[in-house]
This record gives structure tokens, sequence and C-alpha cells, in this order.
């Protein structure tokens, strides 16, 4: 019997140990093979069609751009209709008086001379602003001892936006950009009489540039707005109305990108600040919701024709609250892409494996996104890896678009369009695989966020992702024109 | 010199008493009746091997030395001193260590009384004093490894005579040299027994155990202790063991166990169970951390909003199991009065055993919404960028099955072949239900 059981035993032992020796599938953890494996819901048909709006192989120009001209200011903004970009990328945020804008930082340092202006206190002219909006000087001066106490410097939320018109938002870009540095993105002077002053710009002046235009100035160069209404602290954000002017831009050549816009962090806007987007693109005629386009070419006659057509506008952010917030706004109805950051702060992604980026995604379904933006590796900025092979195929999984960011080199562009795999096969081609004039490329992206408009451009054009039948982008411009010249030409 | 080899000599020789953690009859006994000096010394090894299939999140297969013990003791009259060490993995690991005295028997009631001092087993709980190599299975039940106190450094009282038993200890918050900073705090633990048979074939007993810690040691961040209290248990296996439910308690202070047991044993039967329930309280200098947070522009502006936002809750969580066996051939089964447990098996025998056990480490507020991106919980059922902390513990419930085999080819050598399910629900591991462990041993004991 002692035989038999020691037999047994010996035979259970080596068993487990063979079962144990050839279990390749769970022999560790794999993110390649988790990708294909783990739970991520896909996009609905009702939300593919708007998914669809957006064209194959966007490209998306990056605030702008940050490396031609000063980010966010018609200076950027011209120049990357310009070049032909399909869109116009922007972070929004609000002012004191509701006026919407676009400000990438939290603060208004780097890209203004604030600090210069008004230093960390509350505008000197503040008082005077109240009293020509119907304050008596008691009250002025009640409404300005309260904005002393609540006064947060240097960010958007603090100023009237006519407080605002009055910093320069190019001139940093000189300071710091050497070799990028033109005389003509600091305002108008006698010692620089061609200067075109640079504004923090709002929402419709983006809007204004994708139409064609551009703001309306007067003989010193200082553009034209009014503002009416009588202040009402308990109601500050609606109590004024701005009337910006422009007018047709001279040098437009006929393209009409539409608009890629950021809901900043939840706590740096008021908590209807999606809604109040929403009421601003209706006022615009920028709401496809209110407005569709049906049947409008994202490209039409060799010109980009995006700011036409129904994927005019895409909304963005990394705010968990804001995607909630924008889904009940928006319903889902415009293109929306949830964007990615890897790290500990209060919306990144803290579990990057395929589970907690698959748990992003599903998020981002559930609330109404249709695209993922991760972040890419890379010089110069280094981000974290958020579109690696595994990542992008869940993306692709889940039908969503992937729209990473941000792009600034050939090298960066190689190796997420998949060049760099050298028409080799990989293991997600099945989801990824792109055949390019017979040649297969593995392609991460569906679009990019770029501050190299040229460079991507051109990129796309001579690989054959753009001005192609098969990417439904045949008639977007074939020809990218020089970047400097075209600063030239917009006369910067 | 002489001595010295004398001493040595006496080592070689053993006393039959009853051992924390091995409950087998030393085989190397030395006694010296001159001196009524009695020295054991014995040893252990447990060699596991494992495999594996899960639904996701791999396990890992293969094999693991579990356990390389070494154990000696000395008696000496009243007194009875034993220690035992781990080398398993490489890694020394203080087992148990302690002294006892017991009294002459009390005539009245033909009961035992003793003290114990020393580094050894809390006394709340069956299974937690259950001996591994007596267990019966590969490993001891997830919620007692999750649930029940384990070895403490401290004092104990027992009692016991046919029907009663009694076992109460304090005991102090020794982390054995992990003691960042705070006072120790304190422990006291307990567990009482009635036998309404006894009778050295068949025993049946019923009993509770309680168990007070008041945690004191923690670390300091912004000049604030924070304690913590870790729970948790690996799959009833040790060649892999990932604890896939854990629950982490900041600022954790008091912990009550409330246990209760039955047990019944007949020479070729034994069943017995244990439900066990915890609950902890917290604690934390509000004041100290609220002004830690003053300074910035985004400071909480009074203590009460930053308690809103920081809410602190107490937790509770329970688990149990049920197990059998039955001894197909063999010596029969024993009961050991002195510990209220029973016996592993001795000499020649093979016994099925069956179990089933449930593990509930979650204590979730209704509605929240998990993020596996951020494993994190939100109130409200609501994403937000800077929500409320939550209250949500997400430790895991685990339900888990195990049949297995074991024979005993003499009284030192023992294999032992299980198959364990075990069913996961833990929101970190959404993608893992199902976890299935075949899994043999290799036992032998001296």
């Amino acid at each position: 019997m002692s035989k038999c059981f020691i037999k047994v035993g010996c035979l259970s032992a080596v068993t487990i140990l063979a079962l144990a020796s050839c279990q390749e599938e769970q022999d560790f953890t794999n993110v390649n093979v988790d990708a294909t494996r783990v739970s991520v819901n896909t996009i609905s048909p009702e939300m593919a069609k708007v998914r669809d709006y957006v064209p194959q192989y966007a490209v998306m120009a990056h605030r702008g751009s940050t490396f031609w001209g000063p980010e966010e200011t018609e200076a950027a903004w011209r120049w990357a209709r310009e070049m032909g970009a399909d869109y116009l990328e922007s972070d929004l945020q609000c002012t004191k008086d509701g006026v919407i804008l676009a400000n990438h930082d939290e603060n208004l340092c780097r890209t203004t001379n604030i600090e210069n202006v008004y230093g960390e206190y509350v505008p000197q002219t503040r008082k005077d602003f109240y009293m020509a909006h119907g304050a008596t000087a008691a009250q002025a001066e009640e409404w300005y001892k309260a904005d002393v106490a609540s006064f947060r410097p240097y960010y958007a939320m603090s100023y009237m936006y006519e407080e605002l018109l009055a910093l320069d938002a190019g001139t940093w870009f000189n300071e710091s950009s050497l070799e990028q540095a033109r005389n003509n993105f600091s305002p108008k002077s006698p010692d620089n009489p061609m200067g075109q002053h640079q504004y923090v710009s709002a929402l419709s002046d983006q809007i204004a540039f994708a139409e064609g235009k551009i703001l309306k100035r007067n003989a010193d160069g200082e553009r034209i707005y009014s503002v009416t209404g009588t202040w009402d602290p308990a109601n500050p954000r609606d109590c004024l109305t701005y009337t910006l002017e422009y007018e047709a831009d001279p040098e437009d050549t006929g393209n009409r990108p539409g608009i890629y816009i950021e809901f900043k962090e939840s706590w740096l806007n008021p908590s209807d600040f999606e809604q109040r987007v929403y009421d601003e693109l209706d006022r615009l005629g920028w709401n496809i919701i209110t407005r569709p386009c049906d049947g409008v070419p994202n490209y039409k006659n060799g010109k980009v024709n995006v700011g036409n057509a129904n994927g005019k506008v895409v909304l963005q952010t990394f705010s968990l609250e804001s995607l909630r917030r924008t889904a009940g706004v928006f319903k889902g109805q415009i293109p929306m892409c949830f964007l990615l950051w890897e790290g500990k702060g209060a919306t990144d992604l803290k579990v990057n494996t395929p589970q907690g980026y698959a748990d992003f995604i599903n998020m981002a379904l559930e609330n109404k996104a249709h695209i993922i933006g991760p972040s890419i590796a890379g010089a110069p900025n280094n981000y974290g890896e958020l579109d690696a092979p595994w990542q992008a195929y869940l993306i692709a999984r889940a039908k969503m678009l992937n729209h990473p960011y941000s792009f600034d080199s050939y090298a960066q562009m190689g190796k997420y369009m998949g060049q760099y795999n050298w028409g080799n096969t990989t293991q997600f081609d099945d989801l990824l695989g792109v055949t390019v004039d017979g040649k297969l490329w593995t392609v991460y992206l569906n679009g990019l966020f770029t501050n190299r408009s040229e460079l991507t451009l051109r990129y796309l054009i001579e690989n054959g992702f753009r001005c192609n039948p098969q990417f439904d982008n045949a008639s977007a411009p074939a020809y990218v024109p020089d970047p400097v010249e075209t600063l030239e030409r917009l006369g910067y | 010199m002489k001595r010295h080899i004398i001493l040595c000599a006496a080592a070689a020789f053993a006393l039959s008493v009853a051992a924390q953690d091995f409950d087998n009859n030393p085989t190397v006994k030395i006694d010296n009746k001159e001196e009524d000096l009695h020295f054991t010394v014995g040893a252990r090894m447990m060699m596991d091997a494992a495999w594996y299939h899960t639904d996701f999140t791999p396990m890992k297969s293969g094999a693991k030395l579990t356990d390389a013990r070494i154990r000696t003791s000395m008696a000496y009259r009243n007194w009875y001193f034993y220690a035992d060490f781990d080398f398993s993995g490489g890694k020394f690991k203080q087992k148990n260590i302690f002294l006892q005295y017991s009294f002459d028997p009390d005539n009245a009631y033909g009961g035992i009384h003793s003290i114990k001092a020393g580094y050894f087993n809390d006394p709340a709980g069956m299974a937690r004093n259950t001996s591994l190599g007596s267990l019966h299975f590969i490993n001891r039940a997830a919620p007692t490894v999750a649930l029940c106190p384990g070895r403490e450094l401290g004092i104990a009282y027992k009692y016991y005579n046919n029907p009663f038993y009694s076992n109460i200890g304090v005991f102090a918050e020794n982390l054995y040299n992990d003691q960042p900073s705070g006072y120790q705090g304190v422990a006291v633990g307990g567990r009482w027994l009635y036998r309404p048979i006894n009778d050295g074939t068949t025993a049946f007993h019923i009993g509770a155990s309680f168990h007070y810690e008041n945690l004191n040691v923690g670390k300091t961040e912004n000049n604030v202790k924070m304690t913590e209290l870790v729970l948790g248990t690996p799959m009833e296996t040790l060649v892999d063991d990932t604890q896939f439910v854990e629950a982490i308690l900041p600022y954790a202070r008091n912990v009550y166990n409330i246990g209760a047991e039955v047990l019944y044993v007949s020479p070729k039967f034994f069943a017995r169970a244990e439900y066990m329930w915890k609950h902890v309280t917290k604690k934390r200098d509000d004041q100290t951390l609220f002004e830690a947070n003053l300074g910035s522009i985004d400071s909480w502006g009074t203590l009460e909003s930053w308690q809103n936002g920081n809410p602190l809750g107490s937790n509770s969580f329970n688990g149990a199991y049920i197990e059998a066996g039955y001894k197909i051939f063999g010596p029969d089964y024993r009961y050991n009065s002195a510990e209220g447990l029973l016996g592993g098996l001795s000499g020649r025998s093979l016994e099925i055993v069956a179990r089933y056990s449930y593990t509930g480490l979650n204590d979730k507020v209704d509605g929240e919404y998990y993020s596996a991106g951020r494993d994190q919980y939100y109130p409200n059922g609501m994403i937000a960028d800077y929500p409320a902390t939550s209250l949500s513990i997400g430790g895991g419930n685990l339900h888990s099955v195990t049949v297995g085999a074991n024979f005993s080819f003499n009284k030192f050598v023992q294999v032992m072949l299980e198959y364990n399910y075990n069913h996961l629900d833990r929101d970190k591991y959404m993608e893992d239900s199902n976890f299935n462990c075949i899994q043999g041993r290799l036992m032998f004991s001296f």
C-alpha cells in the first residue's frame, strides 16, 4: 500500500510541476496578451456616427503652434490655418466677467506680461471698471474690497476680460524662443511700426480665425471692442456683453479648420463652464447640435473644410469632473476626447496596466467620449508613454479614435505611425494594421496633436495618409507651405 | 568542557511534552532523571508544489519550501520552555519562544492551571492555534489568516479540565523590530470552550473567543502619527503567497475580534467550524493635520470642511469556514484537551478532507464608483477631480472550496494532495473571479 501511495504522490508532484511548466498564457503578466483579453467596452453605433465626424489622421495644431509663434494667439492660429491644419487647438478658461478665453497654464504668468502690468494686486482700474458699468463710487469701493479678499493673482478667474486685453501675449515668445522670435509678435510702437499686439484670445477669437477672419484693429494696432451692461456682483458672468470685432483676413487662402477645445481643470472654471461653452458655440453658430452640417465634406477643392462640417468642434479634457459634466451637457453629440496623463495627480491614470487603462477607456465611453488622447514619449517633452502598442490596441478595441499628444519631431511621427516597424507584421495588425500603396503600417494613432503642423502634414502626405481617397481625405490640401514664408506673408 | 559535553549529550534525549506549533511528540529526547530535566529537539520540513489556473492575473506555479523549522524544548519540574525557528526561503523567522509554568492539578475539579510568557499565538481563535502540521489542509482557511490575531509577545493564563477550557492573555503590540514611532499598544485575547462530550474517543466542544487590540505604533507624517492595520490573505496556498485579498486601514486604532467555534471529533471523523467578526475603529489627529494643510491658497478654510472632505469611519469584516475529514484507515483522530484542538495524523493513515471558507474584506459604501485606473472609490457614484475621501474598503470577498486527501506513511512523513477553488470578488481584480489550484505537500517532522 505504501508503495502505491509513493507512486501516487510522485505522480501527483510530477503532474503539478508539468502543468506548471506548460501554461504559457499565465506564466507572467504580459501586457500585450492582457490587452487582447481585458474587458473593454465598445463605442455604441450612435456614438460611432459622431466619432466619424472627425477626419481620419486629423492634424491638430497644438495651441496653434508652440514652435513658430506665441501659443493660442492670433498669430499662431492664423499660421496653423494657413498651413492646412485640420483643427486649431486651445485650452479654455473663464474670466471673472464670464468671457471664455484660451490659456494653457493655470495662470497667465508664462504667456503674458501680467506680472509686470498688474503685479499680485487687483488691477487698479477695477473700481473705474465698476463705475463704467453702473456702480456708484461706494459700490465700486465695496466690490473692490470683496475682490481683494478673494483675489487669486494671475488666474484668469480673478480678472475682467477687458483687463486681460491690456496684456501682451506675444513678446514673451520672442524672449524665450530666440530663433523663432519676430518683432511683429509684439505690439505696435514707434520702434515697431508693423507690430501686431497679440492678445489673450477669447473663444470667439479662435473661431473667427478658423473662419478666415482677423481681429479688427484701430490705427494704433489695438483691437476694437466694446463692453456693455451693468455690473451685477450676484451674477458676474452674465451681466456684461463683450462685442469683439473682426474683419476678413486679407491673407486668408480658404482653409476652414475646426476647433479642438479643452476644458481645463474643473477648479479653474465655474461649475457650469461646459454649459457656457455650449451656449457660446451656439451663439457663434458652431454648435452642430443646434446647427448640424450634415453632408458637408471635411475637405473641399484642395482646402480644409472641417470648420464647415459636423466635425468642426471637438471637445477635450483631462478632468474627470469635466468629462462627466460634458456628457451631461453635450450628450455625446459632439466629438469628445478624454486626455490621459500618467501620474498620481487628481485626474491622472495611476494604474498603468491593461486593466487600469481599459478602465479609463470604459470611463470615457460611459461619459460619452469618442476619442482617447494619450501622451507620447520622446524629446523634447519626454512625457510618459501612454500610446505604447498595447495601449493603442486597447483604444482600437473600443473602436474609439486615438489622438496622442504632442508631436514635435519626425522621429516621433515615424514611431507612432509605425514607420519604424519597417513593414514587419506585428501582433496588433488585426486592428492597427493599415496598408497604404501595398505597404503595411502598424499605426498607433488616428490623429496627431502637433506643434509642427508643417512637418506633420508633409509626413502624412508623403506617406500616403493624406490626400488619399482610401482615408476620405483626397481633397485635402496637397501642398504644405513653407512655415517661415507663411509667417512673413501673414505680416509677422 | 566535560560539563558542556554532558549538557550537549543531555540534548540528545527528549521529553514528551505537547509543544506549540508541533503537536506530534518529539523523537529526539533527553531525560536527566536526577535533575528532573527533560530536553527535546526536533525539526519539520514542508515542501509544496502547486499548479494554478486563473482567469486573468497569473499566479506563479511551481514548488516551494514552505516550512523549514527547528524546535527545541526543555522541561524542569513544572517549568517548560519551548522555542522554534523557521529558515524557509533562506530567511530566519522567529516563531514561538516561551516559558510556561504549570501548577499542580486542581484536586477539586481535576483541572490544570498554567501561565505562559513569551512570544506565541494569541489564544483567540481555533485555527490560528492549530499547528500547520496538524491542520489536515495545506494552508489555514483564508478568513483565519485575514482576520485572526497571530503570534504576540505577552503572558497568558490557561485553565482547563475535562469539560472546560479557558485561555486568556495580555500582549504588547510587538512589531518585531519594526516600531517607527509611538509607544506600543496592548492587546487582550481569550478563548473559552465548553465540552459536553470529551470521553477520550469522542469530543465535542463549542467555544467563543474575543480579542481586543489597541494599536499605537505608527509612522509619523506631518508631525502626526499614523497607525495602520493591514489585513489580508493569499489564496489557500503557500507557493504563491500574493495577497489577492487585502485591506489597508490607515489610522486604525482599536481592533475588536469576536469569534465562535464548534468542533466534533470521533475516531474516524472530524468536523469543525469557526466564525470571526472584526471591527476596527480609527483615530486621527484632525486638528494637527488641518493645521498642516494651512498656508496655501487652496487650503481648507475650516476644520469642519477639512473633516467633511476627509471623513474617517470604522470598518467591519467577517469570515467563516467549515471543514471536515474522514479517516479511511489509520489511528483514530485525537482531541487535545489541553489545547482544545484537533491533533494531526499520527502513524500510517489515510484521510479525505473538505472545506468551505468565506473571507469578507469588502466594506463598501453603497453606490460608490470604483476606478481601476486610479484604484479609487468615488462617493455618490460620481467621478470628480477632488472627491471627498471614500469610506469604502474594497479588500475583497473570497469564497474557497477545498477537497483533499492526506496520507501519512508513518509518524514522520506525510503527503497531502488538494484541489482548491477560489472565487474572488474584488474591484481591484475585476478581471479575476476564478482561481483554481492543485497542490501537494511532502511533510517530514520529527
